[in-house]
C-alpha cells in the first residue's frame, strides 16, 4: 500500500475529473477535418501498444481524457506531433497521470503520423436524445415531488 | 501474559487430570510418589539390553484397577458464555472470524450458548482475518455500529492488521476480539499482543480475569463509538475463556457520554440560526443514522439549505431532501458546520490525531505526512471562523430544543416561506445537474468493452424504487452514483476504502451485506478487479450467509492509475511507454469473474462485453438478489 494516501486522493482527484467537466456542460467539438496522411491500421496498433486506451479509452470516448467532442490537441497531425514532444521531461515527485512525453525517438513522426490517423476514425457512439433507459432516469427526478 | 491465579483451561485440566491418576495409584500401592515421578517413564534397568521394569502405574493398569479420570470440575458457567452476552446486550449482530484455537471457547459459546442456541450475534465465517475486520468496517459503515471480528492470536491479527489500519483511518467503530492460546503454538501468543497494532487501534486491553473481560469488553465498545470513533481489541486468554465463572455477573452497562456543545453555545447558535436571512448548514459525515434524523430536523425547523456529503459517503444529509441543494439564494449570511467546515461555525468532533499521537507507540507517525487536519478523507480543509471541539450529533438535540424555544411565530412563518422556495429551487438545480449528467453519459454508451457510466445508468432504474445500499467505492469506476443516483438513506453510498488501500472494496460490501440481510435491503457492489483479487474469499461467505449483494465487474484487467503512473515516467525518461503493461495489466490470462463466482458457489454470468446484452444480465442479478442470493456479472469495461 504504497503512499496510500497520495494513491487515493489522486484516484479520487481523477475520478472527481468528469464530474468537475460536468459541473459546467462541456461544449462538443466536432471532429477536425484537416488532412491524414497517416495508416489507421498501423496505429490502431500502435495504440494499443502504446496503452494510449489507459486514459482515452478503447474507442476515444471515453476515461480522463476522450478525445471525441473535444478533439483538444488533433486540430492537425501537426498540432498533435507538437503536443506529443512538448510534454515535460522531468519527473515529478508525486505520482502523474498526465500525459507522457513522447520523443522522435520512442515514437517517430511517421508512427506519430498513423497514430493519429487511428485517433482520427472515432465516432460518437452516443445514443440519441431519446435513449430509453437514460430518458426515464430524467423523467423520474422530475417527478419527484418536493 | 499473566495466568488467572483460579485458571482452568484445557491444559490444566489434563495436568491435573494426570496428576489425579498418578497420586490415586501411589494411594494404592502405598509407594511414596517422588516429586518429578507423576509421568509413567519406565525405570532403567541396570544392565545394558535389559527389559526396563514396569511403573507402578503400569502394574496397577494391567491389574485392572485404573479408574477413569475424576471429574474434578464440571464447567456450568464458561467465562465465554458471560462475554457472548455482554456483546449481546450491546446489540451486536455478528461475530466475523476465520477459525482459530485460541478463541474456541469464544466460538462455542457464539454457537451454541443459551437454550435454544444462541443466535445473535450470529457467527460469520470468514476465510481471511482481513475480511472479517473488513467486513466490520463496511458493516459499521452502513448501520453505524460496531460487529464483532474475531483474530487468532497474533497470526489472526497480522493478517488483519491492514483492514484495522483502513478502519482506523475511515474513523469507523470496530470490535475485535483475540485469542490467546498461551500454552499451545508459541509462534501464535506473545506477551503484548495488542501491541502489534496499537500504533492504529483506538484502544485495547488484555483483562487478566473473566469479570475485568468483561468490563473491557463494553469499554471496548464504548471507545469505538465515541469519536474519533475506531476500531478496539480485547485480547482474551484462551484460560479465561472457558474459566468456570458461575458468580460472575455481567456489569450495568453504562453508555458513553459524547463531548457536546454547552446550553450557552446551544443558545447563541439557534439564535443565529433562526435570525439569519439565509442560513445555510454544512452536513459533513456523522456517526448514526440517529444523527442524520437530528441534521433533517434542525433543517427543517429553521428553514436553512444544505449541502451534504452523501454522495462521497455514509450517514450525511439525504441527497434529496427538498433542502438539499444550492437553495433559492446562494448569497448564505450564516454556515453552520456540522462535521465539515462552515463559514462561520464548525462543529466537529475529535480529529484522529489527538488518539494517534497517544497511540503510536512504534513512532512511525502514521499519516504523519499527510497531516490528516490538511488532507483528511474529505479533502482540504477550509477554516470555520469558530471551530467547536464536540461531536455534532450528540450536540443536535440540544441546538433543536434551543431553537424549537426561541422560535417565534413570525420567524416560523418566514421559514416556511423560505423553504418552499429553497424546495422548488432545489428540484430545478437537480434536475439540470442530472440532464447534464445523463448527457455526459452517453459517451461511449454504444462502445465495447462497457462503459463505467452505462453501467451506473442501467443499474440505477433498477434499483431506484428499492431499498439499496451501495458499498463499494466508487472512485476508480468513476463515480457516477454521485450525479446519476440519489443518496437519500444513511447508506446509501459508504465511499471510500478510509487509508486507500486495495482488498478494502469486496470485504466491505459483504459486510454491508450482513446489514442488509435482516432488512430486506440489497447491496450493490462495482466491484474493481483489483481490489476483488485481494480477498476473493468472501464471496463463498456471501453464498453461505445469502448475502443479497449484487457484484458488478468493472473488470478493465488492469490497474490502470499505475500504468498511468508508469506511462508518464517512461515518458520523461524518453524511454516510451509500451513496456508500461508489465507489473501492470491482469492478462495472460484473462480473469474470468464469472468463474471464480461459480467455484464459490455464486450465480452468476460473463464476461460482458456487449453494452446491449448488460441490462437484461443486471435484472437477472436484481431478481436473485431479491431472492437472498448474490449474484456477479463480469462486465468487460472500458478502462474508466
Amino acid at each position: 500500500m504504497k503512499n496510500a494516501f497520495g494513491y487515493w486522493f489522486l484516484a479520487a482527484a481523477l475520478a472527481a475529473l468528469p464530474l468537475a467537466l460536468n459541473a459546467q456542460q462541456r461544449k462538443v467539438v466536432p471532429a477536425p477535418t484537416s488532412p491524414v496522411t497517416g495508416n489507421a491500421a498501423k496505429g490502431k496498433a500502435l495504440y494499443y501498444s502504446y496503452g494510449c486506451y489507459a486514459c482515452h479509452g478503447y474507442s476515444g470516448e471515453t476515461g480522463a481524457r476522450p478525445f471525441v467532442g473535444t478533439w483538444g490537441h488533433l486540430s492537425t497531425e501537426q498540432t498533435f506531433i507538437t503536443f506529443l514532444r512538448g510534454r515535460v521531461n522531468v519527473a515529478p515527485v508525486v505520482p502523474s497521470a498526465s500525459m507522457p512525453n513522447f520523443s522522435a525517438a520512442v515514437l517517430p513522426e511517421a508512427r506519430a503520423k498513423d497514430l493519429y490517423a487511428y485517433i482520427r476514425t472515432f465516432k460518437s457512439s452516443a445514443p440519441g436524445a431519446k435513449d430509453p433507459t437514460l430518458s426515464a432516469i430524467v423523467d423520474a427526478a422530475k417527478q419527484e415531488k418536493n | 501474559m499473566a495466568k488467572s491465579k483460579n485458571s482452568f483451561g484445557r491444559r490444566g485440566f489434563l495436568k491435573n487430570a494426570a496428576g489425579a491418576a498418578a497420586g490415586a495409584a501411589a494411594i494404592v500401592t502405598g509407594a511414596p510418589q517422588a516429586k518429578g515421578q507423576t509421568q509413567a517413564t519406565p525405570a532403567r534397568s541396570g544392565a545394558p539390553g535389559a527389559a526396563p521394569g514396569p511403573t507402578e502405574a503400569q502394574l496397577f493398569r494391567e491389574a485392572g484397577n485404573i479408574q477413569p479420570p475424576v471429574e474434578v470440575r464440571k464447567i456450568t458457567r464458561p467465562g465465554s458464555d458471560l462475554m457472548i452476552q455482554a456483546v449481546k446486550e450491546l446489540g451486536v449482530e455478528f461475530a466475523a472470524a476465520n477459525p482459530g484455537s485460541s478463541f474456541e471457547g469464544i466460538q462455542e459459546s457464539v454457537i451454541n450458548y443459551g437454550d435454544p442456541p444462541n443466535v445473535m450475534p450470529e457467527w460469520i465465517t470468514a476465510l481471511h482475518e482481513e475480511s472479517a475486520v473488513t467486513m466490520a468496517h463496511g458493516y459499521a459503515k452502513a448501520e453505524g455500529k460496531p460487529m464483532l471480528a474475531v483474530l487468532h492470536g497474533t497470526i489472526g491479527i497480522q493478517h488483519a492488521a491492514m483492514s484495522i489500519y483502513q478502519a482506523y483511518y475511515d474513523k469507523v467503530p470496530v470490535l475485535m476480539f483475540a485469542g490467546n492460546d498461551v500454552d499451545f503454538i508459541p509462534a501464535h501468543t506473545a506477551h503484548d499482543m495488542a501491541g502489534m497494532v496499537r500504533s492504529y487501534t483506538k484502544w485495547d486491553a488484555e483483562p487478566k480475569t473473566v469479570d475485568e473481560a468483561l468490563v473491557a469488553i463494553q469499554r471496548a465498545y464504548n471507545e469505538a463509538i465515541t469519536p474519533p470513533m475506531g476500531p478496539t481489541l480485547v485480547v482474551l486468554s484462551s484460560e479465561i475463556q472457558k474459566e468456570n465463572s458461575p458468580n460472575v455477573r455481567i456489569p450495568a452497562y453504562q453508555p458513553p457520554k459524547f463531548p457536546t456543545i454547552d446550553t450557552t453555545t446551544a443558545r447563541d447558535l439557534a439564535k443565529s440560526l433562526l435570525a439569519a436571512e439565509n442560513p445555510r448548514i454544512a452536513v459533513g459525515r456523522l456517526r448514526t443514522p440517529e444523527g442524520v434524523k437530528r441534521a433533517v430536523e434542525l433543517a427543517e425547523l429553521v428553514g436553512a439549505s444544505t449541502s451534504t456529503a452523501a454522495t462521497q459517503g455514509p450517514m450525511s444529509f439525504p441527497q434529496r431532501h427538498p433542502l438539499c441543494g444550492p437553495g433559492a439564494d446562494t448569497k448564505y449570511d450564516y454556515t453552520l458546520g456540522l462535521e465539515t467546515p462552515g463559514a462561520q461555525v464548525s462543529i466537529t468532533g475529535p480529529q484522529l490525531a489527538a488518539v494517534a499521537r497517544v497511540r503510536d507507540t512504534t513512532n512511525i507517525d502514521f499519516g504523519g505526512i499527510l497531516k490528516p487536519s490538511e488532507f483528511g478523507r474529505r479533502g482540504p480543509v477550509e477554516k470555520s471562523a469558530m471551530p467547536i471541539e464536540a461531536d455534532a450529533e450528540a450536540s443536535l438535540p440540544l441546538l433543536i430544543e434551543e431553537a424549537k424555544r426561541q422560535l417565534t411565530p413570525e420567524q416560523k412563518a418566514r421559514i416556511q416561506a423560505r423553504s418552499a422556495k429553497h424546495a422548488q429551487a432545489n428540484h430545478d438545480a437537480h434536475v439540470a445537474a442530472l440532464e447534464q449528467a445523463v448527457e455526459r453519459a452517453k459517451a461511449g454508451w454504444n462502445a465495447s468493452p462497457i462503459s463505467t457510466a452505462r453501467i451506473y445508468a442501467e443499474l440505477w432504474p433498477l434499483i431506484m424504487h428499492e431499498d439499496w445500499c451501495f458499498a463499494s467505492p466508487s472512485g476508480f469506476s468513476g463515480g457516477h452514483n454521485a450525479q446519476l443516483w440519489e443518496h437519500n438513506k444513511p447508506y446509501s453510498y459508504l465511499g471510500g476504502q478510509g487509508a486507500g488501500g486495495m482488498g478494502y472494496g469486496a470485504p466491505a460490501v459483504m459486510g454491508a451485506g450482513l446489514a442488509a440481510k435482516a432488512r430486506k435491503r440489497i447491496v450493490i457492489n462495482i466491484q474493481t478487479d483489483g481490489d476483488m483479487n485481494y480477498a476473493p474469499g468472501v464471496l463463498w461467505t456471501a453464498v453461505h450467509h445469502k448475502l443479497p449483494v449484487l457484484s458488478v465487474m468493472h473488470n478493465n484487467r488492469a490497474w490502470h492509475q499505475e500504468y498511468m503512473f508508469i506511462q508518464y515516467m517512461a515518458g520523461v525518461r524518453g524511454r516510451g511507454p509500451e513496456r508500461a503493461i508489465i507489473g501492470n495489466t491482469l492478462r495472460d490470462p484473462f480473469i474470468d469473474y464469472a468463474k471464480m463466482a461459480a467455484g464459490y458457489g455464486m450465480a452468476g454470468e460473463g464476461p460482458i462485453s456487449d453494452p446491449t446484452k448488460l441490462e437484461a444480465a443486471l435484472r437477472r442479478g436484481m431478481e436473485s438478489v431479491k431472492r437472498g442470493e448474490p449474484y456477479m456479472i463480469d462486465v468487460i469495461t472500458q478502462p474508466r
